[in-house]
């Protein structure tokens, strides 16, 4: 009889027990796979998938297969197994700038119907509101947070705010050097002041500013952010002349070759200047390397830059300003047809880059364990990781990941993960400050956004090459998206682009 | 239990069966399929529709085509005559009778085997202007830095020298073999002739290796007018559109920009001029050699 009293309990001690363990792993002998841009197991967005595998695995007792994809192949990739019927992706970890093609041909799926689910991680919906716009599309959440990309002023305080090359400035320039730059000329002044000095004492000529011109090196970027003060005239709401920056969103006429714009590049290529004449030929490794080994003053671009800064060895960690990007005090009103001059320079804000996200394929057969792959990594824990984490290309753009008083983390969170304190600090102040302006850069998220960028991109090179004139290579730009335009779809793509920038008639 | 019997005239159609499937999957499909692409606009999702020439149209005013025809077509007379003279130099030379000429022979063979995608992002290093190894070089013995990846002239020549250090083994090796095929007993008639061994070259050895010539040039000719990899990995076409080659529109117009029917155009284009080459070499051949 005891025997059997004992047999009888294990059995039932044995049923609750697996029963604890499903609950624990809702989504046991499930299967997902997700793509992401190919970078291996410590660097880049693949990096952190495979870096939390066996930690999310064992808490959803599902399969994580990753595919990594050379990124300038993903977007294809996805599309081709759409459209092919193939549907081997359950979840992929895209470029911001994908939701106008994905959006339209109806690949992706909102989100919100698993916020309340039990079984999912919870995540705070706590992202910068410049950011939160980017993964959403017509009011409905899209995207689960991962990566926030936006460019700021990078810049090497012990040199700036060092008094011999403060006095050398005023001397040479006439005024005193602003510590960061507020306006655009300033910069221009202040790097062109120290390309060719040898102010890092090695003995060789050393640069201003250090840039990532190269075509398909992501220069495009470079001119957005740079642009945008003169560009996008502030206002309370997006109209035919405010907040808007690519297209008229009445004709979908393209802005690009405005006289903001022209001035803007004209401007461009004159700090180019202020650098190596190589950097027409660097893409991001080139451009970041030249400033991490202490070469330039100057450098704007990615979240990722600061963190690598914080490297064993680095000899800029400790050292590092960071700033949003400077304004103008003209801009360029549409509706006037001619530059306006304010009373404070324009200072724009970006989500300027891919802030890469996962979202979740509609042909999915495993949505729900999709989206809790998603969920987990866009937890508290997760993101304050991958935020102070410099290998990971997940930048910071929420509350979590910003210290005090710009958000929840404690600077020591940050320290511990090897970073300099001061430099913490700037880092959270800078993407603060960049993603929390009243005016920010509208993102292009319409159908063929990449094919625009790329027409961009290929223009600027020749401007900066000399082959070119500014105003030359921003009209065959807007040639070039008229064409693209007309191809798309002129109706389709004015509705998309109208839907993206959150416009009304 | 015995087998029907099969008789041997069917048995062989049943062996070519696999081949015959193969062409027509993975050959004679897509090539079909691309003529059909060709004449429409390719939706990702929904319907194509039919647009007659309007892509072909298309090609003619395009001016990124015209530009990548115009670069592709001197990268390619520049690249395969150089190839072809240098491989044709190196095999005179490994033809004669040198110390260690299996070893170098095997060294100056060597970079056929290497990826040109891997040689392309490689030259990221190679040529890389704030110290990268050849601007050292150059610099130690005394020359400027070349801006060989920022200036528009300076790309176009590190591709072009990429190429060429790729593809020259192949003429290299083809051509050593066609020299090795060469009749002795010709040059020893050709000795009492001729004194000097440029009159040799002159009238024998190159009259008798021309269509060896002809055939390298040829097969050079057809693949780097379709380079892509070397270009792709390091200028992206840059700067500007210094370097931008005709299959990198293609590609990107296919690929990039999903806009499949513009891209099969372009590049039906680039095989009807294959083709006319070809058919031009062939005739111009069969003119001389029959």
């Amino acid at each position: 009889m005891k025997r059997w009293a004992i047999v009888g309990l294990s059995v039932v001690l044995l049923i609750v027990f697996c029963g604890l363990v499903d609950a624990g792993q809702p989504f046991k002998g499930k299967k997902i796979t997700v793509s992401v841009n190919a970078g291996g197991r410590k660097a880049s967005s693949s990096g952190d998938l495979f870096e939390w595998r066996d930690k999310w695995q064992e808490l959803s007792g599902a399969e994580l297969e990753i595919v990594e994809i050379p990124a300038g192949e993903h977007l294809e990739k996805i599309v081709v197994d759409n459209m092919t019927g193939a549907n081997r992706f359950d979840a992929s970890i895209i470029g911001s700038f994908w939701y106008g093609t994905l959006i339209a041909e109806g690949f992706i799926i909102p989100t919100e119907q698993w916020y309340n689910d039990p079984r999912m991680p919870k995540w705070p919906r706590d992202l910068m509101p410049a950011q939160e716009k980017l993964y959403k599309w017509g009011g409905k959440w899209y995207g689960v947070p991962f990566d926030h990309d936006g460019q700021v002023l990078y810049y090497r305080k012990d040199i700036l705010n060092d008094p011999k090359w403060k006095a050398a400035f005023k001397k040479e320039k006439g005024y005193d050097m602003p510590v960061p730059p507020k306006t655009i000329d300033q910069l221009i002044d202040m790097s062109g002041f120290f390309n060719g000095k040898d102010w890092n004492g090695d003995g060789q000529p050393d640069s201003g500013i250090a840039m990532h011109l190269k075509v398909g090196g992501q220069g495009m970027y470079h001119f957005m952010t740079f642009s945008a003060p003169l560009t996008v005239l502030p206002g309370d709401k997006v109209d035919r002349y405010h907040n808007v920056y690519d297209f008229d969103p009445e004709t979908m006429e393209p802005l690009v070759n405005d006289p903001g714009h022209v001035r803007a590049l004209e401007m461009l290529i004159k700090l180019a200047k202020t650098g190596p004449d190589a950097q027409t030929g660097w893409a991001l490794r080139e451009a970041w390397t030249h400033f991490l080994i202490g070469k330039a003053v100057f450098c704007f671009t990615w979240g990722d830059l600061g963190a690598l800064a914080q490297q064993k060895d680095s000899v800029v960690q400790g050292k590092l300003g960071i700033a949003v990007m400077p304004g103008s005090y003209e801009v360029w009103d549409g509706s006037k047809k001619e530059f306006v001059k304010l009373k404070e320079p324009n200072i724009v804000g970006n989500t300027t880059g891919g802030s890469w996200h996962g979202v979740i394929m509609k042909a999915s057969k495993n949505q729900d364990v999709a989206y809790h792959l998603l969920a987990f990594h866009a937890t508290k824990e997760v993101s304050q990781w991958a935020a102070a984490t410099g290998w990971d290309a997940r930048d910071p753009g929420r509350k979590v990941q910003f210290v005090k008083p710009y958000g929840d983390m404690d600077v020591s969170e940050y320290v511990k993960m090897g970073w300099d304190a001061e430099d913490a600090k700037a880092y959270s102040k800078g993407f603060h400050d960049v993603f929390s302006q009243k005016t920010t850069l509208p993102y292009l998220r319409i159908k063929g956004a990449l094919e625009y960028w790329v027409a961009l991109d290929r223009n600027l090179s020749e401007a900066m090459i000399g082959r070119m004139t500014a105003k030359e290579a921003l009209d065959r730009c807007a040639k070039d998206w008229n064409e693209i335009t007309n191809r798309l779809g002129k109706n389709d793509q004015l509705k998309l682009y109208r839907e993206a920038i959150g416009y009304t008639p | 239990m015995a087998f029907p019997a099969v008789s041997h005239k069917h048995v062989k159609f049943a062996f070519l069966l696999p081949a015959v499937v193969w062409m027509l999957a993975f050959t004679v499909y897509p090539l079909f399929y691309a003529l059909y692409m060709s004449f429409n606009k390719v939706k990702l999702t929904g319907p194509d529709t039919f647009v007659g020439l309007a892509n072909y149209t298309r090609i003619f005013g395009d001016y990124y085509v015209g530009n990548s025809a115009k670069l592709t077509t001197i990268m390619v007379l520049t690249t395969v005559t150089l190839q072809v003279v240098i491989g044709l130099t190196l095999a005179l030379i490994m033809n004669a009778e040198i110390a260690g000429r299996r070893y170098f022979r095997t060294l100056f063979s060597l970079p056929i085997f290497v990826a040109p995608i891997a040689i392309g992002y490689l030259g990221h290093t190679i040529f890389f202007e704030e110290g990268g190894p050849l601007n050292t070089v150059l610099t130690a013995v005394g020359f400027r830095p070349i801006p060989w990846l920022s200036h528009p002239t300076w790309a176009f020549v590190a591709i072009c020298m990429i190429e060429v250090w790729i593809a020259t083994p192949f003429c290299f090796m083809v051509l050593l073999a066609g020299l090795q095929g060469l009749p002795e007993e010709v040059y020893e008639a050709a000795r009492l002739d001729y004194k000097s061994e440029w009159q040799i070259f002159k009238r024998i050895t190159l009259p008798l290796l021309a269509p060896v010539i002809l055939i390298v040039f040829l097969l050079r000719l057809i693949s780097a007018l379709r380079i892509l990899d070397t270009v792709y990995a390091l200028t992206a076409g840059g700067p500007g559109t210094a370097t931008e080659v005709y299959s990198l529109i293609t590609y990107r117009a296919a690929m990039k920009f999903f806009d499949f029917g513009y891209g099969a155009a372009l590049a039906y284009v680039l095989l009807v001029v294959v083709m006319l080459i070809l058919t031009f070499f062939f005739r111009r051949m069969r003119e001389i050699y029959e």
